[in-house]
Order: C-alpha cells, then sequence, then structure tokens
C-alpha cells in the first residue's frame, strides 16, 4: 500500500508535468490522427460495445460526434450509457455482469483494484503502439500493481476555486491579490456586501465536499499527510485532522448557508447566474457555461493556509478508457477503439465541442485562457493527488466519508465526526 | 384472501394424500398437472425467494467485498452486527424514518384513501374526475414523481417563490435540512400512497351488496356506524392487503430517498442501507447482509402477527 502511493504521487507529479510541457511545445494535433487513420482503414469494420459515463453537460453531443468518427474509420461503437453517478455506484456489478468491451473509468485507486480483481484486460500490446504518445507520468499512471498496463488515459483537470473575471472586477477584488486565507475571507467579505454568496459550497450527493477537504487538508497539513490519511496510514484523530476542520469552519460563514440542497451543477450554477462568486470544484465545472459565458471563467489556486506547504498540491484526477474481462474475446476491436480514444483526431472532436486537457501529447491545447490557466496552475504544483474518492477505500469514501462530511457542513461537532470516522475505519474489512 | 385459502386447501389435501379418498377424482394427467402446478411456483419461489434469503442471512456473519469466488468469504460471527450497531450513526437515523413512514402511513395515508374511497363510492357529481386525479400519482413513475417534486421542494423551486424568497443562502431549506426532509419526502410518499390505498378500497366497496347498507340505514344506523360495524367487516379481505401493503409499502421504503439524495442527510432507511454497502461501489455484503437482515426481521413481525390474526378468525 505504501509502496503504491508513493509510487503514485511520483508519477502523477511527472504525467501532469509532462502534459505541461507538451502543452508549451504544443504541436498542433493531426499527427496521431493520420498515422491511425492509415492503421485502422487497412482493417475491416469491426464492432465493439463501449460503456459510457459521460452523461452531463456536453457529454451526449460528444459521444455522438466521436462515435461517428469512428464509424468512419470502421469503428462501429455500441454505446451504452449510464448516468455519470449510477456508473460509478454500480461499477462492482457491471464489470461482474457482462459490461461493454471498454468502458469509461478512472486513473488510480479503484483500476489498480479491478485489476488486482481480475475484472480487467491488459492492453500491453496496444501499449506498445500508443506508448510514445504519452509521457512517463500518464504511463505510470496506466500501470496496475502487476506492471501490466490497463487505462489508456484521455483527458484530466484540476480542481481550483473558479470564478467569473467580470464579478470580481464589478466588487473590485483583484484575483492575483489573493494569497494566503485570510485574502480570501477578505475577498469573501467583500463579496457578501456586495449581496453576493461568496463560496458556493455543494454537497447534495455528499461527494462535492470532498474536493474541498482534500484541498484544504494539503494546504494546512502538506501532500504527505493527506496521502497518509487517505490511504489509512494517518489517524483520523490525528490533532492535524481538527486543524482542517477548524480552517474549514472559517470559510463556513461564506460558504452556501444550505450546501445539501445543492448538487455540484447547482452549485456551479450560482457562480454563473452571478449569485454566487466563486465555487471550489473541478474545471469540469465549465461544461456548463455557454459560449458566450465562457471566456469570462477563470480560476485561482486555493490559497497558502500553512507558508511551509505554500500551494504545492493540487486534486487533478485523470479520466481515460479500460478494457473489461469481455474484451478478452474481441480484443482487436476493442484495443482499436481503445486507440482511437487515445489518438488526437478524438481529443481534436471533443475539443471542438468543449475545450480540455487531454493525455495524449500531440494534443493540442487550445489557446484560450481558461485552459492555458489550467496548465500553468498543474505547473506550477509540485504534488498531484487524484480525489478523496479516487485515493482511498471506496467503502470509505462513499458511505463513510460522504456523510461524515455532510454531518461536519450541517452543524455537526468535529471532534465526535472525527473519532468515528477512526473507528469506522478501523472497523473496515481488510482490503 | 380467506376464501382463497379455502379453495386450495382440498386441493392441497388430495394432491397428497392421494390414493385413499381422492383417487377417484384425480386421474393420472389430473395429478402431473397439479403436481406441476403446485410443485413448479414451490421450486421457484424455494429458488428464488427462501434461498438468497437465507444467503443473505448467512453473508451478514462474513466478510466479503463481492469480487471472486466463495473462498473469498471470511467468516466473522457477529462482528458486522457489532459494527452496525456500535459504529453506523446511519442505522439509528434509518429505523427512526422506516417507523416514521409506518406511522405516518398507517395514521394518515391510509385512512386518508379509506375516507376518498368512502366518498367516492357515494358517486358525487364528477366522481370520475375524482378518481382519475387521485390515483395519478400512482401512473407517473417515481423516478419522474422525485423530479417533479424536486422542483417544488428546491431552495430556488415553486414553493419558495410561492413564500417570496428562493435566493439560496435565505429561502427555507426543505431537502438539505436534516430535521426537515423526512417530512417533506413523507409528504410526497403519502401523496401517492393515498391514491394507492382509494383504488384498493374503492374496489373493494364496489363488492359490498347495497341492501346491507340500506338495511341499515333503515334500521337507523348513523353513517358512522354503519361504515365501523357493517362495510369495515364485509371488506375484510381488502383489510388485509391495505395492512399488509402499508407495512410492506413503508418499511421497504427506498426509491424516494435515493432520487431525492440517494437516501443521505436524514433520508437513509434501512433500504438505502442495504444498497449503499451491497449494490454501490463499495461491496461490503457483509454490512449490507446485516442491514438487510434486520429489515427482514422487521418486517416479518407486524405481518405475521396481523395475518394470524385474521386467517385464525376467518377460518372460525
Amino acid at each position: 500500500m505504501k509502496e503504491i502511493i508513493t509510487e503514485n504521487e511520483v508519477s502523477r507529479r511527472s504525467v501532469l508535468k509532462g502534459a505541461a510541457a507538451g502543452a508549451a511545445a504544443l504541436t498542433v494535433g493531426g499527427v496521431g490522427a493520420s498515422t491511425l487513420g492509415a492503421s485502422a482503414a487497412s482493417a475491416a469494420t469491426v464492432n465493439v460495445s463501449f460503456g459510457s459515463n459521460n452523461s452531463n453537460g456536453p457529454g451526449p453531443e460528444q459521444d455522438a460526434a466521436w462515435t461517428a468518427a469512428a464509424k468512419a474509420e470502421g469503428i462501429n461503437v455500441a454505446l451504452n450509457v449510464v448516468d455519470h453517478n449510477n456508473f460509478q455506484n454500480n461499477i462492482n456489478s457491471y464489470l461482474q455482469g457482462t459490461p461493454d468491451n471498454v468502458f469509461d473509468w478512472f486513473s488510480g485507486y479503484r483500476m489498480q483494484f479491478f485489476a488486482e480483481k481480475g475484472l480487467l484486460t491488459p492492453i500491453d500490446d496496444l501499449w506498445k503502439k500508443i506508448g510514445s504518445n504519452y509521457t512517463a507520468g500518464f504511463t505510470g499512471a496506466s500501470t496496475g500493481l502487476d506492471g501490466k498496463k490497463y487505462l489508456v488515459p484521455t483527458d484530466w483537470y484540476p480542481w481550483a476555486i473558479h470564478y467569473r473575471k467580470s464579478v470580481w472586477k464589478k466588487a473590485g477584488v483583484n484575483p492575483a491579490s489573493i494569497k494566503t486565507i485570510a485574502d480570501l475571507i477578505n475577498a469573501c467579505k467583500v463579496f457578501k456586501s456586495k449581496g453576493l454568496v461568496p463560496i458556493a459550497q455543494a454537497d447534495k450527493g455528499g461527494w462535492e465536499a470532498q474536493g474541498v477537504f482534500d484541498i484544504i487538508n494539503m494546504r494546512t497539513n502538506g501532500f504527505k499527510f493527506h496521502m497518509d490519511l487517505t490511504a489509512g496510514r494517518a489517524s483520523w484523530t490525528d490533532p492535524r485532522v481538527q486543524k482542517v476542520f477548524a480552517a474549514w469552519k472559517s470559510l463556513l460563514p461564506y460558504s452556501s448557508a444550505h450546501p445539501l440542497d445543492l448538487g455540484d451543477q447547482d452549485a456551479g450554477k450560482l457562480v454563473i447566474q452571478k449569485k454566487a462568486a466563486m465555487i471550489i470544484m473541478g474545471s469540469f465545472t465549465s461544461g456548463l457555461y455557454s459560449k458566450a459565458d465562457y471566456p469570462d471563467l477563470a480560476l485561482i489556486p486555493f490559497p497558502i493556509i500553512a507558508a511551509a506547504n505554500g500551494t504545492d498540491s493540487i486534486d487533478a484526477p485523470i479520466d481515460g478508457v479500460l478494457a473489461s474481462t469481455t474484451a478478452a474475446s474481441n480484443l482487436p476491436a476493442s484495443e482499436a477503439l481503445m486507440e482511437f480514444i487515445g489518438s488526437t483526431k478524438f481529443s481534436g472532436i471533443i475539443q471542438a465541442i468543449s475545450p480540455g486537457l487531454f493525455a495524449n501529447k500531440n494534443s493540442s491545447v487550445p489557446s484560450d485562457p481558461f485552459i492555458q490557466s489550467q496548465v500553468k496552475l498543474v505547473n506550477s504544483t509540485k504534488h498531484v493527488a487524484q480525489f478523496f474518492d479516487r485515493d482511498s477505500r471506496p467503502d470509505f469514501a462513499g458511505p463513510i466519508f460522504g456523510p461524515a462530511l455532510q454531518k461536519f457542513l450541517t452543524g455537526g461537532d468535529s471532534k465526535a465526526i472525527a473519532s468515528n470516522l477512526k473507528a469506522q475505519w478501523d472497523a473496515l474489512p481488510p482490503a | 384472501m380467506s376464501s382463497v385459502l379455502e379453495e386450495q386447501a382440498p386441493l392441497a389435501v388430495p394432491a397428497k394424500k392421494g390414493k385413499k379418498k381422492g383417487s377417484h377424482n384425480f386421474s393420472g394427467s389430473d395429478r402431473v398437472t397439479l403436481g406441476a402446478f403446485v410443485g413448479v411456483p414451490t421450486i421457484l419461489h424455494v429458488l428464488f425467494v427462501w434461498v438468497p434469503a437465507i444467503c443473505t442471512i448467512l453473508l451478514s456473519f462474513t466478510f466479503w467485498d463481492g469480487i471472486g469466488g466463495l473462498k473469498n468469504i471470511k467468516w466473522v460471527g457477529f462482528t458486522n452486527y457489532r459494527q452496525i450497531f456500535q459504529l453506523d450513526d446511519n442505522l439509528p437515523i434509518a429505523i427512526r424514518n422506516n417507523i416514521l413512514w409506518l406511522a405516518v402511513f398507517a395514521l394518515i395515508a391510509t385512512p386518508l384513501g379509506i375516507l376518498l374511497a368512502y366518498y367516492i363510492d357515494k358517486n358525487l357529481k364528477g366522481t370520475q374526475l375524482y378518481q382519475t386525479s387521485f390515483y395519478l400519482p400512482l401512473v407517473i413513475s417515481l423516478a419522474v414523481t422525485g423530479i417533479i417534486w424536486d422542483n417544488v421542494f428546491r431552495t430556488d423551486g415553486a414553493l419558495n417563490a410561492i413564500f417570496g424568497d428562493t435566493n439560496p443562502d435565505t429561502a427555507i431549506s426543505w431537502i438539505g435540512d436534516p430535521h426537515k426532509n423526512i417530512w417533506v419526502v413523507l409528504f410526497i410518499a403519502s401523496w401517492r400512497h393515498i391514491g394507492y390505498i382509494m383504488l384498493l378500497y374503492l374496489a373493494g366497496m364496489k363488492s359490498v351488496d347495497p341492501s346491507l347498507r340500506e338495511a341499515s340505514a333503515i334500521d337507523g344506523a348513523t353513517e358512522w356506524y354503519t361504515f365501523r360495524r357493517v362495510i369495515m367487516p364485509s371488506l375484510r379481505p381488502v383489510n388485509v392487503i391495505i395492512v399488509v401493503v402499508t407495512i410492506i409499502e413503508s418499511l421497504r421504503a427506498f426509491d424516494l430517498v435515493f432520487i431525492i439524495n440517494r437516501g443521505t442527510n436524514g433520508l437513509q432507511t434501512l433500504g438505502v442501507l442495504v444498497y449503499q454497502n451491497i449494490q454501490g461501489e463499495s461491496t461490503r455484503i457483509g454490512w449490507g447482509s446485516a442491514y438487510a437482515t434486520l429489515l427482514f426481521l422487521i418486517c416479518l413481525g407486524p405481518i405475521m402477527v396481523y395475518l394470524y390474526q385474521n386467517f385464525s378468525k376467518g377460518n372460525d
């Protein structure tokens, strides 16, 4: 366990550095696409099923566009779209039933766990072909504990403070002036005096606030303690956990009064509607913005809490596709599809609909300032975590930690919450 | 209900005892047919109801992550039960919610449904319209029901708009407030349940011989007395169904809270805890099975008592 996380810590860092470097050296797409086009065109038409969790925002449009493009290259995709949250909740039974050949998932603890349990088909042969498209870091993040390759990473995004430039400008708050949490609180006071909700906070789904816990913990206690805590090597009754809740409490007067009424999209929309000044959320919140509003969206890193840690860590989860056990009997087609999804042609199609950052180092990085600021943010970061529910055990993150944060946000006593978390962790069956 | 039993009894006896008494009644092919009619459902029932139920009870004494073969199952005795009672603060909320659900259904929703049925049965003007509108909530799928009421009870939803404040910070929090949301959900559930009970009862009341009512009226009985002493008793089979439906609907409560906020934050029910631990991303089969066993025991109690009372009276 210990080795895994440390290994990932290094690899994730180099992953994103590499991606950022790719962005700087930016060779606008096409190279990968043309080679892929040639190889796929020579093969006969193949059929393959794909399980998509891309149900929200621009997802359906993206799915329609790339499946059409895949078809043109001789890959007939039977698309099976499932609501994002349901997909995640049903993943165990999905993978043990008759899953689609290829499906959307993430890097991290869960991918490695499924690989260990024999629920995935390794794709080392494919990686021999596509390996040169990825930096060492992404390669590491795509590798199981057995050293085999399982993931074709597609895209990634950072978590940060997202806001509308026009709103901050109107309130007279300079984003560049937010260096420490005290600065942030001062800015919040200004926003509050202007009748805005300073921080839109969602936690209806029980996962949204986990990102806030992550960043405050990394800022307060540093990356290593955060990784130790999520993996159970540090105790929840450690006094450092209380420091996290204390720092968070100083922000609560400026956060949404009823976070448990708001889902991530509800809270994101409050920022778009200029009712809230900012949201601590993954950059996927940009998917909610209309073409007209999008140029107004910007981000800043969560400010410093403990000087020693600076702003050296963030959450930046990597998404990708995996091959299920059913792919083994349909391997050439499944690999052709995964190769397509890893290609710059794929990333080009997705970016044309909604801009984002892609793992393939030949992918174009959109020149728009919001994407560039994501690259810059990751570039200036030393450590990258995935996200609480990707770094920790799912039987802890989902049913135990999620409700605990909901309790905290509705006025629960942080000491009692922490001691219950410790007792609950200790009671978990051995993984 | 009792008449069903009476019908079954003479069939079951000769099928078993065969030669002695009923042999001349049943030819060989009859017996095969009867055997198939009784045997096939019995086998299916045991296979798909009792075997899984017993497996669930057994699994509640184990640690298992639900992946891989039976060899990964580890026997741990009562550990799961000890843990859910000592550690899980969801459990007391879930039990409270299930009991509240039962209480609200039994004391408010079901009597209201019966009352509606009683009045609609009087063939009021526009009775078709009333029937349709009260039954309408049942025609809508629960997923849609959840979405409709979510739009009413959101902080920026219809209800707060009527109150004049849809500001996300100052408006009334209906769904997010763990002290309030269960009542919101019980309201929605009752909205559905009333129509269901009304329809069941109405169907029963249509079968009551009108001359009974007339006779009672001629004897000078009040409406309430007639209902209590004449109509209710003649509807015993329907009453059994209604009691059982009410108990089952409230104890298995799941879908509505799950649609609203995945059954967290004050909306936990035993059904949700079973789902969360077994079907969710975290497969903690042992805990989930322990909750399921608990739910099973709770369901068994009231239903057995009621059925026993009724059928023993009915057979006298």
